[in-house]
């Protein structure tokens, strides 16, 4: 295990700055600034920025760090066991602080035009600042107990800002479901925790990922820790089974679906595994079942993004088959070209989503079709840099996604099993192809006479000043976003080598040598999947329906996301509120309160029997007592 | 263990502060309700600022018990005015001081008989605060059945929703279990041979046979554990809660309910350790499936009170669960799970009070879009919730995590059994905010009036002490430390 340093005091005060500041704005907008909009976006944009410009000099500054820098201080202490709090700088947290603190900047930002009418903007710009805080300080904790803390506060800012609208019902539902379905996850995540701390005696994770495992634990128990723990990502990072709460996540404002719900909180559970990478690596029962479960969602949720029309819910799906492909790469043993992806799927997913928020700003609609028929193609910013971040997703050249995912087709490429290899490509496929219906079904509407006629684009976003200055305040965030998904493919050397620098010595990666071939197929994969995205929905005599809608059994299939929702409601309705809850409940009313009742009525009810005695008959009682004296006589007799 | 005699009687004082409310209340004309209200808030704002106070000024470094005070005052019987403080009975001292104030001003527009209102709460209060700081065997069962009795009282005149029933359900229960405590009293101090009621007497290993604790300590733990709502003798709690008025609620979850699982700790710990050691499996058995039972009922209510009453059930399983792990993390979490859940319960309630005066109904079918109407009190209900869910950085999360623990290593299924109920009460807890916080507003709750500042008092205290152990929890744990520490230094196992 590498010794960690402690910060100097520049370092200390960046961090310590960094992560304070937006809870100190939480704080403020909650119980001070309420009712002073304007200040309340201030004061929450001016902490996220001053932490995005520590978490940047932090990461400048230790870009050449060799040892990891830690500093914690004792929270809580009781019996023998010490709660501590305080961060662990080194590569992957300072790469995930800046992602965190440049995406919340840049949504906060955004958010400015987005959210400028809305009546619960102080309200909202809180959340941002609860949010920012605990993913802040999620990605720079020492040990996991740490972690586990702020993973639960992200949790709870996500249900807060999922159910921001708490008017819609729908909305509220979406908030409840998805900390329920994250619990759930946690919950297992939390037994993990504990079992780690009985076996190795506390929860720092250098200490963990040292792999120095005192000799007595059995390695079942480790995988079965790890496995646990995983539950927590499964859980936050939406993968199978527990992927249906993300779509619904949607409801939320869109500025929240692309901080949290596709760009870091989601991500925080890839993150845990980049963190955990070595502890994880120790099993390889465990890392097998990862990259079932990673490669299990990716197809799934792949396969639900054919068919939806709603533009944020295919890149809900995207999202979670992304963060699948993610966790297939971390558990082939590529812990950089993980991280990587993770890297440039915030920037661009993020992108995609800030893109379809002006959308639906504009047209107030979330179908993708009636935002094409509305004129979607018109808005040209939007729109371009929809297309880049697409591009970047379908995994084309030069867009930072291409290289991201070649790094990791190239470890998938070094398994032994061939059947790793063929879902990525196969994913490959799908993520171009539902990423271009998209694109092309806006680009090139088809006039249909049933709908409405269409809206003038030029008069809904030109209309007012309001308006047109709301659309620059979002569009600035975009081009920014846009840029980012150009350059940030080229960076791909010095960060991989930057990831390593401490990591080195605990992480075993494979070189990957991958076949000349395979980039190549890739791509090509890539090109059909928008090839047929162009036959079905791009061109002009197109009928703009995909081959999966002209089977409409599977269509219903995806569409209905494999049923797993009708099974949960299923097993909620019956298992849960119609079984225990019911037999639990019958039994309190019936069996506990009911018996003690009729207890209470018994004991009145023998007591009026035995108040007989005093006034009942009298030849009754003397021919009782007559009774009596006569059986003991002749008892006392002949015994 | 160290005693250190106070100068100033300031539990005492405590208790003075209580009884002289009462009398002057009794003396007080009935139908001058404000001067009453004003009297009680300020009697009561002294028992706060005195518990405040013994709480910053005991000396965690030297420990054991303090600000101590004896009066001998049956001798030949060995009974005495023995009162004393440590770190188990200041949490205790202060969550009665916070929940007592707060309820006081909670009942601020009551009406109806008010003279008689608040003197019944002084006097079951002043039961409490002894019951915390009694050293004597016979005083603190005094002071546990006059806590008892103004219950009946309070419940029947003041309640709503079957008060009858509920209130005479109530106190058959509790006199059931003080039907219970009395002879284990007697026993103990008959069969120590010490003629005394004197608990530090009393505690000197070797007084007791293992027999005999572990005759005792069965008592006890259900006579207490009918207070404490243990599975399967809850069931008058939830039935008292709905029926109680708020401030009543308030009390009687935030603290009536705490007196049983002291008095499991100080009694029949502290007395009958190898009756403790002997039972726990018992206790835990019974705590799990008080969690576990406590949120599936908890989660198909339909009264706002009854949920919250069977939340209570499920987290007063957590006291005991944390109890019946026999390390000092069980107890510590114990402890502190007992502050964190009087205080978060203390919120709910008078949050749902105040929900309950506005719109006449606790029926959570016929609420909803409460945040729109009345978002203050919305947000403290909310904030509530969250408490009681077990959200990091407030108060409960804390004290779960350490029972959790200990649980998890003692008794490994039903520590997992507990945290995966964590799950459901998630459900139920956000269930209930949803149905009622949330979805379109309602127009016939439109024109209500939303908390205001006077009637937010409480509520703002409420929260802050949530939070602020919520965010620094050494300040509780470093206090109960120095109980618990000693007390399981000095096992005899």
């Amino acid at each position: 295990m590498t010794i960690p340093v402690p910060p100097d005091t520049l370092t200390l005060t960046a961090a310590l700055l960094a992560v304070l500041l937006p809870l100190l704005s939480f704080g403020m907008i909650m119980l001070v600034f309420r009712h002073r909009r304007r200040l309340c976006a201030r004061i929450s944009i001016g902490a996220v920025s001053v932490s995005l410009l520590c978490a940047l000099f932090l990461l400048i500054d230790h870009w050449h760090l060799n040892t990891p820098i830690r500093h914690t201080a004792t929270w809580m202490v009781s019996g023998r066991i010490t709660v501590s709090v305080g961060f662990l700088l080194d590569p992957i947290s300072l790469l995930m602080l800046t992602i965190v603190a440049a995406i919340s900047f840049l949504v906060q930002v955004y958010s400015l035009g987005y959210m400028a009418h809305d009546p619960g903007f102080s309200r909202y710009y809180g959340f941002m600042s609860l949010f920012a805080w605990a993913m802040l300080c999620l990605v720079i904790s020492p040990n996991l107990l740490q972690l586990y803390i702020f993973w639960e506060l992200v949790g709870l800012s996500s249900y807060l800002l999922i159910g921001f609208w708490y008017q819609k019902f729908s909305a509220s539902t979406a908030g409840k479901k998805a900390f329920v379905m994250t619990r759930l996850g946690d919950v297992a995540f939390f037994l993990g925790l504990l079992l780690v701390l009985f076996n190795l005696g506390n929860l720092d994770i250098l200490e963990m990922n040292a792999g120095r495992m005192p000799l007595n634990i059995p390695p079942a128990t480790i995988t079965l820790a790890a496995v646990l723990i995983f539950g927590g990502i499964i859980g936050k990072s939406a993968q199978f089974p527990l992927l249906t709460w993300l779509p619904d996540a949607m409801e939320g404002p869109t500025p929240v679906s692309a901080l949290l719900h596709s760009a870091t909180m989601v991500a925080a559970g890839v993150f845990l595994f980049g963190r955990l990478f070595p502890f994880f690596s120790q099993s390889s029962g465990a890392m097998t079942f990862f990259l079932f479960t990673g490669t299990t969602s990716m197809l799934l949720a792949a396969t639900m993004a054919m068919v939806s029309r709603d533009i944020k819910q295919v890149w809900a799906y995207s999202t979670i088959s992304q963060l699948g492909f993610m966790i297939m790469g971390l558990s082939a043993g590529g812990y950089a070209a993980g991280i990587f992806h993770l890297t440039t799927h915030a920037g661009f997913k993020a992108l995609l989503f800030l893109c379809s928020g002006v959308f639906i700003h504009i047209f107030e609609t979330n179908d993708m079709f009636a935002i094409g028929r509305a004129g979607g193609r018109r808005l040209k910013v939007p729109m371009a840099c929809m297309a880049i971040a697409a591009a970047a997703l379908a995994g084309l050249p030069p867009f930072s996604g291409f290289f991201s995912k070649e790094a990791i087709m190239g470890q998938l490429a070094q398994m032994a099993n061939p059947l790793w290899l063929a879902a990525g490509l196969l994913g490959a496929f799908l993520t171009a192809y539902y990423a271009f219906r998209l694109i092309f079904v806006i680009l090139f509407p088809r006039r249909d006479d049933t709908d409405r006629p269409p809206q003038n684009a030029h008069a809904a976003h030109a209309g007012n000043d309001g308006h047109r200055r709301a659309y620059r305040q979002m569009a600035v965030p975009l081009i920014v976003l846009a840029t980012v998904t150009l350059v940030l493919g080229w960076g791909q050397a010095g960060l991989e080598a930057f990831l390593m620098r401490t990591a080195a010595s605990v992480v075993h990666t494979a070189e990957a040598h991958p076949a000349a071939w395979l980039p190549y197929t890739a791509l090509g994969l890539a090109l059909a999947g928008i090839l047929l995205a162009w036959v079905e929905f791009g061109r002009r005599r197109a009928a703009q329906i995909g081959f999966v809608e002209r089977m409409p059994r599977v269509h219903r299939l995806f569409a209905e996301r494999w049923y797993l929702d009708h099974f949960y409601r299923r097993f909620l309705e019956r298992i849960i509120y119609g079984g225990i809850s019911a037999l639990c409940t019958r039994n309190d009313r019936r069996v506990i309160d009911g018996g003690l009742d009729a207890l209470g009525r018994s004991t009145v009810a023998a007591s009026r029997r035995l108040s007989l005695l005093h006034d009942a008959a009298l030849q009754a009682r003397m021919m009782l007592i007559f009774v009596v004296m006569a059986l003991l006589s002749l008892y006392f007799l002949f015994a | 263990m160290p005693i250190a005699y106070a100068g100033f009687p300031f539990l005492s004082a405590i208790l003075l502060s209580c009884v002289i409310g009462l009398v002057t209340i009794l003396f007080m004309p009935a139908a001058q309700h404000r001067r009453i209200k004003m009297v009680s808030a300020v009697c009561s704002g002294i028992t706060l600022v005195i518990s405040i106070y013994l709480f910053l000024a005991y000396d965690k470094s030297a420990g054991g018990l303090q600000f101590a005070e004896r009066i001998a005052w049956v001798p030949s019987l060995g009974i005495s005015y023995f009162n004393a403080a440590d770190g188990f009975s200041l949490p205790m001292l202060l969550l009665t001081g916070i929940v007592f104030f707060t309820a006081v001003l909670t009942m601020w527009e009551l009406e109806t008989r008010v003279k008689e209102f608040f003197a019944l709460v002084f006097l079951l209060v002043a039961g409490v605060f002894g019951l915390f700081m009694a050293q004597d065997l016979f005083f603190l069962f005094v002071w546990f059945d006059v806590s008892l009795f103004p219950m009946y009282l309070l419940i029947a005149v003041w309640g709503s929703t079957r008060k009858e029933y509920a209130a005479m359900k109530l106190t058959l229960y509790l006199l059931a279990g003080s039907a219970l405590i009395l002879p284990g009293i007697i026993y103990l101090v008959v069969k120590s041979g010490l003629s005394t009621f004197d608990m530090l007497a009393l505690m000197q290993p070797g007084t007791f046979t293992p027999f005999q604790q572990k005759l005792a300590f069965l008592l006890f733990f259900i006579g207490f554990g009918i207070l404490a709502g243990v599975w399967p003798l809850h069931t008058w709690s939830p039935v008292g809660h709905v029926a109680a008025p708020t401030a009543v609620s308030m009390i009687h979850a935030g603290v009536l309910m705490k007196i049983g699982a002291f008095g499991i700790l100080r009694v029949g710990i502290y007395l009958c350790p190898l009756g403790w050691q002997y039972w726990a499996p018992l206790m835990a058995l019974l705590a799990t499936v008080g969690i576990v039972y406590g949120v599936f009922v908890g989660l198909a209510q339909t009264d706002l009170k009854y949920v919250i009453g069977y939340s209570s059930v499920s987290h007063m399983g957590i006291v005991g669960l944390g109890l019946s792990t026999l390390t000092i993390d069980g107890l510590n979490g114990a402890v502190f799970q007992m502050f964190a859940h009087g205080v978060m319960t203390a919120l709910f309630f008078s949050s749902v009070g105040y929900i309950y005066d506005r719109t006449h109904t606790k029926a959570i079918a016929e609420l909803g879009g409460l945040s729109h109407s009345m978002p203050r009190a919305a947000s403290f209900m909310i904030l509530a919730a969250l408490a009681g869910i077990g959200v990091p950085c407030l108060a409960s999360f804390w004290a779960e995590l350490m029972v959790f623990i200990a649980a998890f290593k003692v008794y490994p299924l039903y520590g997992t059994l507990a945290v995966c109920a964590l799950v459901v009460s998630a459900l139920f807890m956000l269930r209930v905010v949803q149905r009622t916080c949330y979805g379109p507003p309602r127009s016939r709750y439109a024109q209500l009036p939303d908390v205001s500042f006077k009637l937010g008092i409480p509520r703002i205290i409420l929260a802050t002490v949530i939070i602020t152990f919520g965010f620094f929890p050494s300040l509780m744990y470093t206090m109960i430390q120095t109980a618990s520490l000693p007390l399981m230094g000095g096992l005899p196992w």
